[in-house]
């Protein structure tokens, strides 16, 4: 017994030992180059030394392997004395990540933004005002297409814009029996009735309703206000949401909910999920993101598909409203290098740059001049430019406060309406009085 | 020097930081081992300055913003008192995550406790071969090698409406249609709880299989001698000696899946209408869209506050014994 | 009795097999997983094995370099943290389990009740800490931030472990002249090995895993870590499904090593104290 148990401990001996040496010479690898990166968040930077700006987004891993890092190549040559650095962040924990880090100072120079973020971050003292910043550096504001701003100064700009098209698989269509892409709420209505009437696993229409990420609210359910021309707030920014075009957008989105053509699994359903049902032709038209065309493509070749303006009320003929999402640009409050970060903020917004990076995107430039090249992509993206330039983009909760919030809201109480659990008036009344609260 | 040596796996007898070490009466008395007084302070110095300096701080800091206003997001913080709680308190939400959070704690550990203690005694069986036990220990703790957000990712996969666990039951004649697992109110905090479950049970499987070795064979055999078959064996022999691993394990288990965030934010986010929000997932949303850290923080207190009552009671009884 | 016996041993292994389709298919639907292209993940009917079956995802996971650097990170990171917890929860359970003092209980609540708090709120002011300590994107600061999650349980176990030993057994080094110090290293430790490897396994484990501390701690791409990297194939507008399963998989093999070298040793002799079921 005890021979067996020295044999034992020393065998543990050695291995301890060896694992404590493989240990020591790992970390010795390690700890060299990984203690060294102890920046903060601001540079060094000697008197002459180069400039190197953090620049933290979740736009690279979208992008064509390395090509965001060959723009900042680009603009590091155009701009000897700054070096860029990227930091990548997963989507989904950016804004979580972003309020932290500025909570404690660490945030990079150059931060990626989302709209639905920003009101929030500027109060938070978290962004800094980019209009100062543009008079400064006498840059000519006309060329932006659109500037998000909180209390009259511009706290991001919007650098890539993708909007949300309706999706429509053209074989279900008409297997389905139905000639031509829907244009209004009938017509969509029966064209997803005679697609869900396929049987098997297929139906008309995806609805997205998480509630972990409201953005189903905003590109799902609103975009059908939108593209009649309606609003969800009145002019002085206040809450409209008892007003008639929200209800009858809400009742319609009900009664498609009543029709059974909305794919199942709706109510905790994410925008991937939505944009993979499409692919695997589960569902047969879904409103959704311009971006996700050749991630489709790429998905499900044999895929016919096309992309058409969001179904409007019958009768409406104006101009309508396309929900975008965009790629904004901000610079951190608490950097020391505001100067730089701006010229990085100017590159990206320059003609040539924010073309290249559109196009490589398969978004809408934030540039007003910038033409993207479609010659090499998909020609669906002209039919979108086309769409796009005859509508107007249309997202109301960009700039809002807690806009997060307000969509979740309006989420849960849609969610208790589509199950049954409370009536349409009650769903309006009930998210118009949270939403008096916080806007 | 030849150290003496017990032949057998350590049974973790009690595991908790006061019980006395199983010594025979006649030994009985609290002498202090070591001379000096300060040696014990010594032993636990690193710990304590680990633990105090990094956590100390950050949890005043917690209980501090919870008495306050417009913190982190706002650049001025204004004293409340105790508005925040009340807040909180009062809170439909709140309470409706209480209940939720409570009903899938019990739940898991229940079912880890179950499940763990079920799959040890088959893992430790002398029926079968070494090798064959050794199989299917590999393929038992295998739940436990993934981080959370595969593990919801995967099981949301599978429990799509049209994925490959509906394709299986409406195949096999178990179900009719397919069910909207996740999505349904009706059947995501099941569905849910039975993820956390799968995830979870391999900690109680590997620490009751560890003390099943520790049991000596000369109490089964004195059990059966007095007549007690199989049945009565488990619960009059097994369970007791196992019964202070149970309790510490269900006790930090119950904590740790209280603190349970990722999990549930991947799959359902709270939803569908709130069945499966929870006081991670509440806390959450306070701090994180709402932007309010201060009934964040308040709400962070309440859960520290009935875990330490938790903890409290749990360390009572173990006086007692 | 030969034939109950029989009998016996086909239900366990009835049992075991359906236990281990329970705990083994969503593992297998992993793989499978990362063997399809993307596009035939919500593929209705689900198949197993794709037509298209590749390695591709795997390819691409090991070819990144980034990715590797993940791997490494995580190594150092998950190695570091159960070495040091396993140090300091020997010495702090020797203090537990062999000396009486006042301000035991306290420290006692106090550790178990640290993890009582829910991280989420407590990652802002923790962050500002260790950003003070200058433990900002190193690994130092990852290592010290899992080990307070670690730290608590080792402690519990393994005074737990030390407790079932007798007080006799430390005094045999008395009679070599030894203290305390070399009863604890030369008596208990080796006899706990078991139990402190059940503990050391379970410390791996739960830093290998981490995601909130180690995404929030780290900055640049040469800290951080495995459940990062995967996390960040989780994009905006899809999941790069292949590359994320491959990347777990991945991920889970030295976990696996470990515990597949070290159960023996753990588990115990197959002998001695087996119980009949």
């Amino acid at each position: 017994m005890t021979g067996g148990s020295t044999r034992v401990q020393s065998r543990f001996r050695r291995l301890l030992g060896v694992v404590t040496a493989a240990m020591v010479a790992v970390a010795a690898v390690g700890c060299g180059t990984g203690m060294s990166e102890e920046s903060t968040g601001t540079s060094e930077q000697g008197e002459q030394g180069p400039v190197t700006l953090e620049f933290a987004q979740w736009w690279a891993p979208e992008l064509p392997e390395g090509s965001f890092q060959e723009l900042m190549t680009q603009f590091e040559s155009q701009n000897p004395n700054i070096k860029v650095k990227l930091l990548s962040a997963p989507y989904a924990s950016t804004k979580q990540q972003l309020v932290s880090g500025a909570a404690s100072k660490t945030l990079p120079d150059v931060v990626g933004l989302d709209g639905a973020w920003v009101n929030d971050f500027a109060k938070q003292g978290a962004i800094t005002d980019l209009s100062a910043l543009m008079a400064e550096a006498q840059y000519n504001e006309g060329e932006l297409a659109s500037q998000i701003k909180v209390d009259g100064k511009t706290y991001m700009i919007p650098v890539v814009n993708f909007v949300y098209p309706l999706f429509a698989n053209e074989d279900m269509l008409s297997k389905a029996g139905v000639k031509e892409v829907p244009s209004n709420r009938t017509e969509f209505l029966d064209a997803a009735k005679k697609i869900s009437a396929l049987g098997g696993n297929v139906k008309g229409w995806a609805l997205p309703l998480d509630t972990a990420v409201p953005n189903g609210i905003q590109n799902d359910v609103m975009s059908w206000l939108w593209a009649s021309g309606g609003s969800m707030l009145t002019q002085d920014g206040k809450p409209n949401l008892t007003s008639p075009p929200v209800k009858s957008t809400v009742e319609y989105v009900k009664s498609l909910n009543d029709a059974d053509v909305i794919a199942p699994g709706s109510l905790t359903m994410k925008e991937q999920d939505k944009v993979e049902k499409f692919t695997a032709e589960q569902v047969g038209m879904m409103i959704d993101s311009l971006a996700h065309i050749t991630l489709i493509k790429k998905n499900n070749p044999d895929l016919n598909f096309t992309v058409a303006p969001i179904p409007a009320e019958d009768a409406f003929t104006g101009k309508r409203g396309i929900p975008y999402a965009s790629w904004g640009i901000g610079i951190a409050d608490s950097t020391e290098h505001k100067a730089e970060a701006f010229k990085l903020v100017q590159f990206l917004m320059s003609k040539e740059a924010n073309a290249k990076l559109s196009t490589l995107a398969n978004g809408f430039p934030g540039n007003n001049t910038a033409e993207p090249d479609f010659s090499k992509s998909d020609p669906l993206f002209k039919t979108a430019f086309a769409i796009y330039k005859e509508g107007y983009p249309a997202n109301e909760f960009v700039g809002l406060p807690k806009s997060e919030e307000l969509m979740r809201t309006f989420d849960e109480n849609l969610q208790l309406t589509l199950t049954g659990k409370q009536s349409v008036d009650d769903t309006l009344n009930k998210t118009q009085q949270a939403w008096a609260s916080v806007i | 020097m030849e150290p003496a040596h017990l032949d057998r796996t350590v049974l973790p007898e009690a595991a908790t930081l006061e019980a006395e070490p199983s010594t025979p009466p006649a030994q009985d008395r609290k002498r202090p081992f070591s001379v000096r007084g300060l040696a014990p302070y010594g032993y636990i110095l690193p710990t304590v300055l680990l633990i105090f300096v990094l956590m100390v701080i950050p949890i005043a800091m917690v209980v501090s913003y919870s008495f306050q206003d417009n913190v982190i997001v706002q650049r001025n913080p204004v004293f409340t008192g105790l508005a925040n709680y009340a807040e909180v308190l009062t809170d439909p939400v709140f309470l409706t995550a209480i209940k939720n959070t409570f009903i899938f704690i019990t739940l898991s550990t229940i079912a880890h406790l179950v499940l763990g203690l079920a799959f040890a005694m088959m893992l430790n069986t002398g029926l079968l071969s070494g090798l064959t036990k050794a199989i299917f220990r590999v393929v038992y703790i295998l739940p436990w090698l993934f981080t959370i957000a595969v593990v919801a990712v995967i099981w949301r996969l599978m429990l799509d409406p049209f994925g490959v666990v509906n394709y299986i039951l409406t195949t096999i004649g178990v179900l009719q249609t397919e069910v909207n697992w996740l999505a349904d109110p009706t059947t995501a905090l099941w569905a849910l709880t039975f993820i956390n479950i799968w995830s979870g049970y391999p900690f109680f499987m590997i620490s009751l299989l560890a003390g099943l070795q520790g049991i000596s064979s000369d109490l089964y055999e004195a059990a059966a001698v007095d007549g007690a078959n199989a049945v009565q064996r488990f619960f009059n022999v097994t369970i007791p000696q196992l019964k202070p691993v149970l309790i510490s394990m269900a006790v930090l288990d119950l904590i740790w899946t209280s603190q349970q965030f990722a999990l549930i934010w991947m799959t359902t986010g709270g939803g569908p209408l709130n069945v499966t929000e929870m006081l991670s997932t509440y806390t959450y949303k306070q701090a994180f869209s709402s932007y309010e850290f201060a009934t964040a923080s308040a709400s962070a207190v309440i859960v520290l506050l009935l875990t330490m009552i938790l903890a409290f009671f749990y360390v009572r009884q173990l006086r007692e014994r | 009795m030969q034939r109950r016996r029989l009998g016996m041993k086909i239900a366990v292994i009835a049992g075991l097999s359906i236990g281990a389709i329970f705990a083994g298919f969503p593992v297998l639907w992993m793989i499978s997983t990362s063997l399809k292209p993307n596009g035939e993940v919500f593929l209705v009917p689900p198949r197993l094995i794709s037509e298209n079956f590749s390695f591709d995802a795997y390819r691409a996971i090991l070819s990144s370099e980034a990715n590797l650097r993940f791997f490494l990170n995580s190594y150092i990171v998950a190695l570091w943290v159960t070495a040091l917890t396993l140090l300091v929860a020997i010495l702090a359970a020797y203090g537990f389990s062999r000396h009486e003092f006042r301000l035991k209980r306290f420290i006692n609540v106090a550790i178990v009740s640290v993890q009582a708090v829910p991280p989420i709120t407590l990652i802002i002011p923790y962050f500002g800490l260790l950003v003070a300590l200058r433990l900002y994107n190193t690994y130092g600061g990852l290592i010290v931030t899992h080990m307070v999650f670690t730290l608590p349980y080792a402690i519990i176990m393994t005074t737990a472990y030390f407790n079932t030993l007798p007080r006799e057994l430390d005094e045999s080094v008395k009679v070599d002249g030894g203290g305390g110090w070399t009863a604890l290293w030369r008596i208990l430790v080796p006899i706990s090995v078991p139990g402190l490897i059940a503990v050391g396994i379970y410390t791996f484990m739960i830093s290998w895993n981490e995601y909130l501390f180690a995404l929030t701690l780290t900055r640049t791409d040469d800290m951080r870590t495995v459940p990062i990297g995967i996390q960040l194939l989780m994009g905006q507008h899809s999941y790069e499904w292949n590359q994320m399963m491959a990347m777990s998989i991945l991920g889970s093999i030295p976990v696996l090593v470990l515990f597949l070298f070290f159960q023996r040793r753990f588990i115990g002799g197959l002998t001695s104290g087996a119980v009949k079921s």
